[in-house]
């Protein structure tokens, strides 16, 4: 019985339909999770443990309520917090727009977590039903299979018109050709969100802090974008999941072939554009407690605020996950690795499930690194974080693709395969030429203007008094 | 003010590596972590864990409590003899910045005064536990006692009458002698 319906189920579905299941359930209960990992990590810098006592049983459930946890229920109590508080909407409120907009948020960042490359490919056998038909066997057995596939060989005759048929497929929910410009586009959406959230509230605040996170996140994306295209440009394509396979090797034997070896300019800029984007201290302006109240999310209660809070901590890890896979090799770790030709293919379906906890674990540190910058730097003033945008990241992220474009052309003309060991130290020589060219630059540039100038008024009680001489 | 008296003062100059703000960025990282390391490997952290451990159990170094001085729930002092010490003076009524104090007094019973407090009661929810009507009391008669833990289920439970105050010396005058 439970073979028939394996057999069903492998003949039927897809594979992706299992992952993307997967893969949303572990995101949904990873987000509730990074709840409590924030308050941990936030009370650790304090010098104090965090909740450290919320088990399961809501202290009536007799087998649960003995069950010590540490503390690990509390996603499940602050959930039901969530759905049981009251829901109300502030009078003058847009009806519609105000209900939308936290939905809006939390859809496009789900969406985009379609294209994460989690366990490379893998290669399994399958049985088919080619009748003999007008098309040729391999013809026939290719349109049977789902697009994207890729078949090996030819297939095998087990009588019948049966043939079994070993063909490959990218262990992911969706393998695009276009997945970096597909999730920079889509996360670009997220603004939305927040932008009509703040708008419906009826509230001057939620709207200085909704347009403080649109310019915010629109300013951001532009070096986001530049420090991903310097990593795209040396390989040559935007599939996250080949991006990964290509850094699956080692130079001088034992170091990885990691993008952050060779680029860290390029992952630093990375990184402080999505904790911009992310609107996570130090570039929260829009929801600074202190200024704002709340922000965009202020007049939202209940289940409201609870998905922009999932589709904030959502956001944050999809984008550590685009940063795992372009600078920290995805789900690359010695003994995972394929074939030296083709490194992400494997036909064992437990190193596909180990890739992607190790992908998962890699992701989770760099959402730790978020959370510990957001305990140890101060709140950046509105106009200095516009001013480090615009006159900052972009012009270095501009001088940094100008260099990699340049290496790239003199290493490998029109191939892009691997990156050897002498064009990865060119690259971190032009990172360090970067970097270096912008601590000279910096210098030269003469300071800004006063911002509050003295007016001297004649003849008024304001006018200037003269300094005191030096004795 | 003069002229003269003005001090001017000017910026800080920023060194080299704080205006690149990113070394300054990673020593602040660092600070951090070693306070997490701290906690989370060598157990350093300040909490105490309520119901398990008490604070009036740590010694006062530890961040316990030092019973001659903490502000909990007051009680009123009786004399050797048992009786009542207050007066029904009402200063500490006066003193009370929470007007939690309320007080009625009548003929005293006994020769040596001349007041003493028919009704005593203290709206213990109100109360700020400032310390003000132990201070104001000329006879000694209200203090505040190391008691803080105390809990009721409704607002008139809290509103604690002269019968309940004297129990409560009847409690803590071995801990806490007056």
């Amino acid at each position: 019985m439970l073979d028939r319906i394996i057999n069903w189920w492998t003949t039927n579905i897809p594979p992706w339909v299992l992952i993307a299941l997967i893969v949303h359930g572990t995101i949904m209960l990873t987000v509730a999770y990074l709840i409590l990992l924030e308050r941990k990590v936030a009370s650790w810098v304090q010098d104090r443990i965090g909740p450290n006592r919320v088990g399961l049983g809501f202290g009536i459930i007799p087998v649960l309520k003995d069950w010590k946890m540490n503390g690990f229920g509390q996603p499940l109590a602050d959930g039901v917090k969530f759905i049981l508080k009251e829901d109300y909407r502030p009078a003058g409120a847009d009806k519609v727009l105000f209900t939308i907009a936290p939905g809006l948020m939390v859809l496009v960042i789900i969406i985009s977590i379609a294209v994460l490359p989690w366990g490379g490919i893998r290669q399994t056998q399958r049985t088919l039903h080619l009748p003999p038909g007008g098309m040729t066997l391999h013809d026939s057995a290719v349109a049977q299979l789902a697009q994207g596939d890729e078949m090996v060989g030819e297939p095998v005759s087990l009588g019948n018109d049966n043939y079994q048929v070993t063909y490959r497929y990218p262990f992911q929910i969706a393998s695009l050709n276009i997945g970096v410009l597909y999730i920079l586009a889509v996360l670009s959406l997220s603004v939305y969100g927040v932008v009509i959230g703040g708008w419906a509230s009826n509230n001057k605040y939620s709207f200085l802090g909704a347009l403080r996170a649109t310019t915010n996140m629109i300013s951001y994306e532009i070096p986001l974008g530049l420090a991903v295209l310097c990593i795209v440009v040396m390989y040559g394509s935007l599939d996250l999941g080949s991006l990964v396979e290509k850094q699956c090797h080692n130079w001088i034997g034992i170091i990885p072939a990691w993008n952050v070896f060779c680029q860290p300019l390029a992952f630093t800029m990375f990184l402080i554009c999505i904790h911009a984007e992310a609107n996570r201290a130090p570039f929260d302006t829009a929801e600074a407690e202190q200024e704002l109240v709340g922000g965009y999310h202020t007049e939202y209660s209940a289940m409201r605020f609870a998905l922009f809070f999932l589709g904030e901590y959502a956001g944050m890890i999809t984008t550590s996950a685009v940063c795992v896979a372009l600078f920290f090799g995805g789900w690359d770790f010695p003994g995972l690795r394929g074939h030296a030709d083709h490194p992400a293919v494997t036909s064992n379906l437990i190193i596909c499930i180990l890739r992607a906890v190790v992908f998962f674990t890699k992701t989770v540190a760099i959402i730790f690194v978020f959370m510990w910058v957001r305990w140890s730097l101060p709140r950046f003033r509105f106009d200095q974080l516009m001013m480090l945008a615009w006159r900052a990241l972009i012009p270095i992220s501009l001088a940094l693709l100008m260099m990699t474009a340049i290496v790239v052309v003199c290493f490998k003309g029109d191939s892009y395969d691997f990156v050897g060991g002498s064009m990865a130290l060119t690259l971190l020589g032009a990172n360090i030429f970067v970097g270096a060219l912008i601590a000279i630059i910096s210098t030269l540039i003469p300071p800004a203007p006063l911002t509050n100038r003295r007016l001297t008024v004649v003849g008024s009680r304001y006018s200037k008094t003269p300094l005191p001489l030096a004795s | 003010m003069k002229d003269s008296d003005v001090i001017v003062l000017e910026e800080p100059k920023l060194s080299l590596g704080d205006q690149f703000y990113l070394p300054q960025v990673l020593i602040g990282l660092g600070t951090t972590m070693k306070h997490m390391l701290n906690v989370v490997v060598r157990g350093k952290d300040r909490v105490i864990q309520y119901p398990e451990e008490r604070r009036e159990d740590l010694p006062v170094e530890k961040g316990g409590m030092l019973l001659k001085t903490y502000r909990g729930v007051h009680r009123l002092n009786k004399d050797e003899e048992g009786r009542v010490k207050c007066v029904a003076c009402f200063m500490c009524s006066t003193a009370c910045p929470a007007h939690c104090i309320h007080i009625e007094a009548a003929e005293s019973p006994w020769a040596d005064r001349e007041k003493y407090p028919a009704k005593f009661d203290i709206d213990e929810l109100r109360c700020i536990y400032c310390g003000m009507c132990e201070e104001a009391c000329p006879v000694d008669a209200i203090e505040l006692t190391h008691l803080y833990d105390i809990v009721g289920l409704t607002r008139q439970e809290m509103v604690f009458d002269k019968a309940k105050l004297l129990n409560i010396f009847d409690e803590t005058v071995k801990k806490e002698p007056m």
